[in-house]
């Protein structure tokens, strides 16, 4: 089941799918189902397109007013550019609450209110006895151990008051969110409370019974239990209004004790809360050592009390500064799309608004900066601090008796103090977290400092979820494994601070653990925080095992990829024993090159392919040998897409040992070359002008070693034809070489006699080589194949004044003129473009090792969608490329899988009508020249192809996509990969494996009004399909070494020679969709409009026929005959003509 | 599709083939198992009055919608009957120039691949064109005694075909090398000759081989003579010296302003036209 691309809209991308409409052809057949079809979009074409600004002479330089100088300063010293401050204007009117609904929300605050303290009171009963609980509520607590003692009591709060981001009015769309505290009468806690869990389970009881009253009433639409942050000690109770408003927002209940209740001292980090004796049902071990501290408890019963003093807090420095509240709204769009700010331990807005207050306190904020600013300002400081090691304090006090810094630095990976000095912000954020925080927040800065993207389009409205952002993911599943984890880490203090819950006790040590296994190979590991989980009143609260999964997520370095070793200290040091710990049996004692004996840990891995997944190693085997976590628990998804580019025996490698192989023998020739003796000119330059030569061919050539019983043979040419009762011959591509010969005034100056001198050339190439070398050669008029190790290169004589010749024109006065004509452009193409483009995409591969991959994954999907022959070979090579240059938000792909989902990504999101993709191969455009670039593409944009692709060496004319694709071709590309990468991305984040990882490379084939089913035994690339054919045949291939005396068949493809001809025959009547990687199908589309009937025309009768419609003459396409045609021209090849005449009518 | 044949079928029984005014339909098919057939529209070859043309007139038959598996030689076959021919000839398009073809290289200028084309025959008798123009068909272009080669058969033939004679192509290229050598020749020895000699208005040619070679007359070094003018003049001119241009300047820089801001409300306009600003 391929993906649908029906002319539905696509959700991700609703701007893009409006964007194209067909341009040359803009109306359906006649009688065509609108909804059937991909061509139906259609506005008018110059709705949606970027028109260069005219402004009138007297409108330019009129008198400026104040207002508007003021203005333009303020834009000038506030933002970057008046673009970025009217984009973040627009975000803001976006994501900001409107005053309606602030009047709505207020009214049903003041309704919860009421009925919250209508709430009746119940007597006083043990904690234990939960008899007086009604049967329809279920306590939100995991009440472990059970037995607590104590009594409760229920009694309306003491005061209700709102708190957090909606007060503050940094309370952003969608997903509204107001917290309520809910101060519970002093009456109902006792001395102590803060022991052994008692103050939560009073604070679950009291909410039961609290949602026990509400569920009953009208107002609420649903009333709903879920945790604080995701902290599974602290439920709250979420109300939600009725009717229409259901979506409107969420109030979030949160119990909280009378202000001084606890007393502080008692909950510093260093401080025991939960005695083990309780906890552990045993006494601490008996020789008196002390009780392990309970930071993680005492922080979240210390959040509690200081709800209110924190609101205060910040709204004594927000609620001035609108700029500031501008900067929380903008941050909090930040961390989202960054999927930061969600579940136990995430970034939150709360967060991110103290450290505003935090900066504005330290003087690195002023109240008057504006929104852009403040986000600027708050990211330079996460880039730059790591609160891992310094951690900050909002608290000005010197107050001996305060815990020291260092105390808390112990017990939380990151710390920053409030203002009271006792309570760690960060009590929940892991050193991973924190870590991706400061690594997004660098790359952010590199991108605000580079003034040449488009930075707030990167920085704020493109997600990054963690499948499209890192290299490798794997699952943990089922995450009861992480109990048992636990123990053999001896977490048991952990447990017990955690109340029990093994995911967060876990999570810590065993980032740590892989982080110091993984090493030089990772740039950085992410980890998925838990979801926060909602459930209905009635059900108990879902169990630590049922709390989704736990993605871990690696971004990897890809120089240290490539190596297999993991050298560790000489084996008489005393870290060796721990070496040997850590890696336990894989650590094997070694003498090396330079006579040192050390530890060490080699991994299996030959190729490419293997190298990029010795993470997958070191990560099953850590899991494994220190977490017993065996390696079914572990879903690696590193690799899984890279099968499909794979060869057809192939299953260790993916192909760049295969393409560095051919690579080194076309440098030999190149070296045969220069060193000839005996042309008239001697060879000053060997370009390689072929997607092999820069690593990008799909599947990459193997040798060649004819049977030759398999074949005809022509002696006399030394050539070897196919056979008309055999299947057809292997498919060999020759490699296109360029050759360059050094300068000479000797060349005749007419474009027929160049030609004429170039392949005397090429005849003299092909009997030198054969002379001097013994290679195999065949010359023609415009090139000399040559046979060198079973490759088969194709070299091109250049001229280097060619074009020149070509382009010149003499005017009717005798004045000579340079003017492009279509043979000269095509000469410039091939001759210089090609090579440079060639050479800088070799170079691109040498810095980034996944080139390769991403960009054969990409050429094969679109291939695979019958879309392959619309995109030349260059283009897509180019759109990859653009993903390791210009990789922002992200960083260069170091895997082909999260390569290829940004490309899905790329295609499906980039607004090609209104921007030109920029590849700044080799770093040479600067700034000042991209911009240049894009105006000067505003200006000429009717002129120029659909997709525009610049590099430094094509900067006006979009070469590589200048004959193709059409309108209609992009369209349905875009239109494909947004339907594939959601798909994709959800297969790959499954935890319970992908599943058929190949669906979203077959193609629909339900939109086709015609297919031609081909015959396999005549497709000569039969077995690269998606899918592997159950047949194969017998190519004329020899296992091992044979003769080269005689040239194979080179280039010899029927599928392709027949769309060729059909092409020719038919192309103003239908488009030809075809997979070149063994796809077994044609698929025929009539072109909208080709049925018309039109009146008789000498010069465009091509296979129409006269009829009489109404009495007047007409033509119309001879559609049975056409059919039938297809037949001929394929005889042999085509085994079955589908007409799907249901979707068309003649 | 099957009643629709049938019907078709049926109207080309009683009223003949519809065709266009002045051609006659003759249908036409590959072999015998093809039900369809495709329509050739034929009509004596006739230019207007004055304009010459490559073909005899009254001779030629001018054919169109030949469709691509037909070849000359199986034309020839075809129109034979209707009396001996002396040439026909296949051509994409009508031929509307008048200038005699060259004949072309096959080196260098490899056969096309073949769509529906129009054909000239040319008949050695005049009678032949109308009875061409009666013909009633089918034609088969392929029959059991005259095959002719598509699909598999065809493209292995074609590869067969391709494979040059480098002695062949040897041969040429010293041929037309050694005319050309020639011709260049000659035209030197012209230019020698009239080198410095005045015309009978007493001018003389400058050319770029004389004792004093001229600028060459080419639109690239009009050019280079221009930009030279135009760096001398901004090299003599002061820039912000006087108050006004002072003044100027800044307007200049507030006018960029001005414009810049336009064109960015532009591009925000169609961003929220295409709801750009929903974050997620």
């Amino acid at each position: 089941m391929g993906p649908a691309p029906a002319g539905k809209q696509v959700c991700g991308a609703p701007g893009e799918a409006q964007m194209m409409e067909p341009a040359l052809e803009s109306t359906g057949k006649e009688g065509k189902k609108a909804s059937s079809r991909k061509r139906t979009m259609s506005k008018s074409p110059v709705e949606g397109v970027l028109q260069p600004v005219k402004l009138s002479r007297a409108e330019l330089y009129k008198e400026p007013t104040n207002e508007e100088l003021n203005h333009l300063r303020e834009t000038e010293i506030l933002f970057h550019s008046s673009l970025l401050r009217l984009q973040v204007e627009e975000l803001l009117k976006e994501i900001r609450l409107s005053e309606k609904k602030k009047d709505r929300i207020e009214a049903f605050l003041r309704e919860i209110n009421q009925r919250v303290m209508r709430v009746p009171s119940i007597p006083e009963t043990e904690l234990t006895d939960q008899a007086w609980l009604p049967a329809g509520v279920q306590v939100p607590l995991h009440q472990v151990p059970y037995t607590v003692k104590g009594c409760f009591r229920f009694l309306p709060p003491a005061q209700v008051t709102v708190v957090g981001s909606y007060l503050l009015g940094t309370c952003i769309q969608p997903d509204i969110n107001v917290d309520v505290a809910l101060t519970m009468p002093r009456e109902i806690l006792q001395d102590k409370d803060g022991l052994n869990q008692r103050y939560f389970r009073k604070r679950a009881l009291y909410l039961a019974h609290l949602a026990h009253h509400l569920a009953h009433d009208p107002l609420f639409g649903s009333v709903r239990f879920s945790y604080s942050n995701g902290c599974h000690l602290k439920p709250l109770l979420l109300l939600r209004p009725n009717g229409k408003d259901k979506s409107l927002v969420t109030v979030r209940l949160h119990p909280c004790p009378p202000p001084d209740f606890f007393r502080p001292c008692r909950l510093l980090p260093t401080k025991n809360n939960v005695r083990s004796a309780w906890y552990r049902g045993q006494s601490p071990p008996g020789d008196g050592s002390l009780e392990p501290p309970t930071p993680h408890y005492n922080t979240w019963v210390l959040q509690d009390t200081a709800l209110e003093s924190h609101l205060q807090f910040l709204s004594t420095i927000l609620s001035s500064a609108p700029g500031l509240k501008d900067g929380v709204a903008l941050l909090k769009v930040w961390l989202r799309q960054r999927e930061l700010d969600k579940g136990l331990g995430g970034f939150t807005g709360f967060l991110i608004s103290m450290l505003i207050a935090f900066l504005v306190s330290t003087r690195k904020i002023h109240t008057t900066m504006s929104g852009y600013q403040v986000l600027r300002s708050v990211l330079q400081f996460l880039a730059t601090t790591d609160l891992t090691v310094n951690g900050i304090s909002l608290c000005l006090s010197s107050d001996p008796s305060l815990p020291a810094l260092a105390d808390f630095h112990q017990a939380f990976p990151v710390v920053f103090l409030d203002s009271s000095g006792h309570l760690n912000l960060c009590a929940d954020v892991t050193a991973s977290t924190y870590h991706q925080v400061q690594h997004e927040a660098q790359l952010s800065m590199a991108l605000l400092d580079s003034k040449a993207d488009d930075g707030f389009q990167l920085l704020l409205m493109t997600p990054k979820p963690m499948i499209r952002a890192f290299d490798h993911v794997f699952h943990l599943r089922p995450l009861s494994r992480l109990q048992a984890a636990c123990h053999r880490l001896k977490l048991w203090a952990e447990l017990q601070d955690n109340g029990g819950d093994y995911v967060s006790a876990a999570l810590g040590p065993l980032t740590t653990l892989l982080e110091q296994g993984l090493g030089a190979r990772l740039h950085l590991l992410a980890h998925s925080r838990p979801s926060v989980p909602e459930w209905d009143i009635n059900q108990d609260p879902p169990k630590h095992k049922d709390s989704g999964t736990l993605s871990l997520a690696l971004l990897l370095r890809s120089e240290g990829l490539t190596s297999v070793l993991e050298l560790g200290p000489e084996a008489d040091q005393p870290k060796a024993a721990d070496f040997r710990h850590f890696w336990g049996s894989r650590s094997e004692l070694r003498r090396f090159q330079d006579g040192a004996i050390r530890e060490a840990v080699v991994w299996e891995a030959a190729s490419m392919f293997q190298k990029r997944l010795i993470p997958h190693q070191v990560v099953t085997h850590l899991l494994a040998l220190h977490a017993d976590i065996p390696d079914t628990c572990v879903h690696y998804v590193g690799g899984l897409l890279d099968a499909l580019i794979q060869g057809v025996k192939e299953t260790s490698s993916t192909g760049e040992e295969a393409l560095a192989a051919t690579v080194r023998c076309y440098d030999d020739l190149s070296r045969l070359l220069w060193g000839l003796e005996g042309l008239p000119l001697t060879v000053s330059a060997v370009q390689g002008a072929h997607p092999v030569l820069r690593y990008t061919e799909v599947f990459p050539p193997t040798p060649v070693r004819p049977a030759y019983s398999f074949y005809e043979q022509l002696r006399e040419r030394a050539s070897l034809l196919p056979r008309l009762n055999k299947p057809c011959p292997a498919y060999v591509e020759p490699m296109t070489v360029v050759c360059h010969l050094e300068g000479s005034g000797q060349w005749p100056q007419d474009a027929k006699a160049v030609q004429r001198v170039r392949a005397a050339f090429q005849l003299r190439l092909a009997e030198l080589l054969m002379q001097q070398h013994g290679l195999q050669c065949r010359a023609t008029a415009t090139h000399t194949d040559v046979l060198k190790d079973g490759f088969v290169f194709r070299i091109r004589v250049a001229y280097q004044r060619e074009p020149q010749i070509l382009r010149e024109m003499r005017s009717p006065e005798g004045m000579i003129s340079l003017r492009d004509t279509p043979a000269s452009l095509c000469l410039e193409r091939d001759n210089r473009q090609l090579p440079l483009l060639t050479s800088a995409l070799h170079g691109l591969q040498q810095q980034h090792p996944a080139f390769s991959g991403v960009a054969r994954l990409a050429k094969r999907w679109v291939r695979a969608q019958l879309l392959g022959e619309g995109f030349t070979d260059e283009s897509l090579d180019l759109v990859a490329a653009a993903l390791f240059l210009h990789p922002e938000p992200f960083t260069p792909p170091s895997s082909p899988q999260v390569g290829f989902l940004r490309f899905l990504f790329l295609v499906s999101t980039f607004d090609w009508k209104n921007n030109p993709l920029i590849v700044n191969l080799n770093n040479e455009l600067t700034v000042e020249e991209q911009i240049e670039i894009r105006s000067g593409f505003l200006v000429a944009r009717a002129q120029l192809p659909v997709m525009v692709i610049f590099t430094p060496q094509d900067r006006k004319s979009s070469v590589w996509t200048q004959d193709g694709p059409s309108a209609q071709i992009l369209q349905q590309l875009v239109v494909l990969a947004a339907e594939a990468l959601p798909i994709l991305e959800k297969q790959l984040m499954d935890p319970r494996g992908p599943g058929d990882i190949r669906t979203v490379f077959r193609p629909p084939l339900d939109i086709y009004d015609v297919l031609i089913h081909l015959s396999p035994r005549h497709i000569p690339r039969h077995r690269q399909a998606v899918d592997l054919p159950h047949v194969s045949f017998c190519r004329g291939l020899l296992s091992e070494p044979g003769s080269l005396s005689l040239m194979p068949v080179l280039g010899y493809d029927p599928p392709q020679l027949f769309l060729a001809q059909l092409r020719e025959a038919f192309g103003d009547l239908a488009l030809f969709f075809y997979d070149q990687h063994g796809g077994e199908v044609i698929g025929v589309l009539w072109k909208p409009g080709s049925f018309q009937p039109q009146p008789f025309k000498a010069t465009s009768t091509r296979g129409h026929m006269v009829a009489s419609q109404g009495g007047e003459l007409v033509m119309v396409p001879n559609v049975e005959a056409i059919l039938e045609d297809f037949a001929v021209l394929g005889e042999g090849l085509v085994q079955a003509v589908e007409a799907r005449s249901e979707r068309w009518t003649v | 599709m099957v009643a629709r044949k049938r019907k078709r079928a049926g109207r080309n029984s009683e009223e003949g083939i519809p065709s266009p005014p002045g051609y006659s339909a003759i249908p036409i098919k590959f072999s015998e198992k093809q039900q369809a057939s495709h329509y050739l529209y034929v009509r004596a070859h006739s230019v207007r009055e004055g304009a010459k043309s490559n073909w005899p007139q009254k001779r030629t038959l001018f054919i169109l919608n030949v469709p691509p598996y037909c070849t000359e030689e199986s034309l020839l076959r075809l129109l034979s009957p209707c009396g001996p021919v002396q040439s026909v000839e296949l051509q994409e398009k009508p031929d509307l120039t008048e200038n005699p073809k060259e004949p072309k290289s096959k080196y260098f200028h490899p056969k096309p691949v073949q769509g529906f084309q129009v054909a000239y025959v040319v008949f050695q008798k005049p009678s032949g064109v109308s009875a061409a123009l009666t013909l009633k068909g089918p034609l088969l272009v392929s029959t059991e005694s005259h095959p002719v080669k598509s699909g598999i058969h065809k493209w292995i033939s074609d590869y067969t075909d391709s494979i040059p004679d480098p002695e062949a192509l040897r041969v040429e290229v010293d041929t037309f090398m050694e005319a050309y050598d020639q011709k260049i020749a000659e035209e030197e020895a012209k230019a020698k000759e009239e080198e410095g000699v005045p015309d009978e208005e007493g001018w003389v040619k400058v050319t770029r081989r004389g004792r004093r070679p001229g600028l060459p007359r080419t639109e690239a070094a009009s050019l280079r003579v221009l930009e030279r003018e135009r760096q001398k003049r901004a090299r003599k001119e002061l820039l912000n010296f006087y108050a006004w241009q002072h003044r100027e300047s800044k307007m200049e820089h507030l006018a960029q302003l001005r414009k810049k801001f336009e064109e960015d409300k532009q591009r925000i306009e169609l961003m929220r036209a295409q709801r750009k600003f929903r974050p997620y």
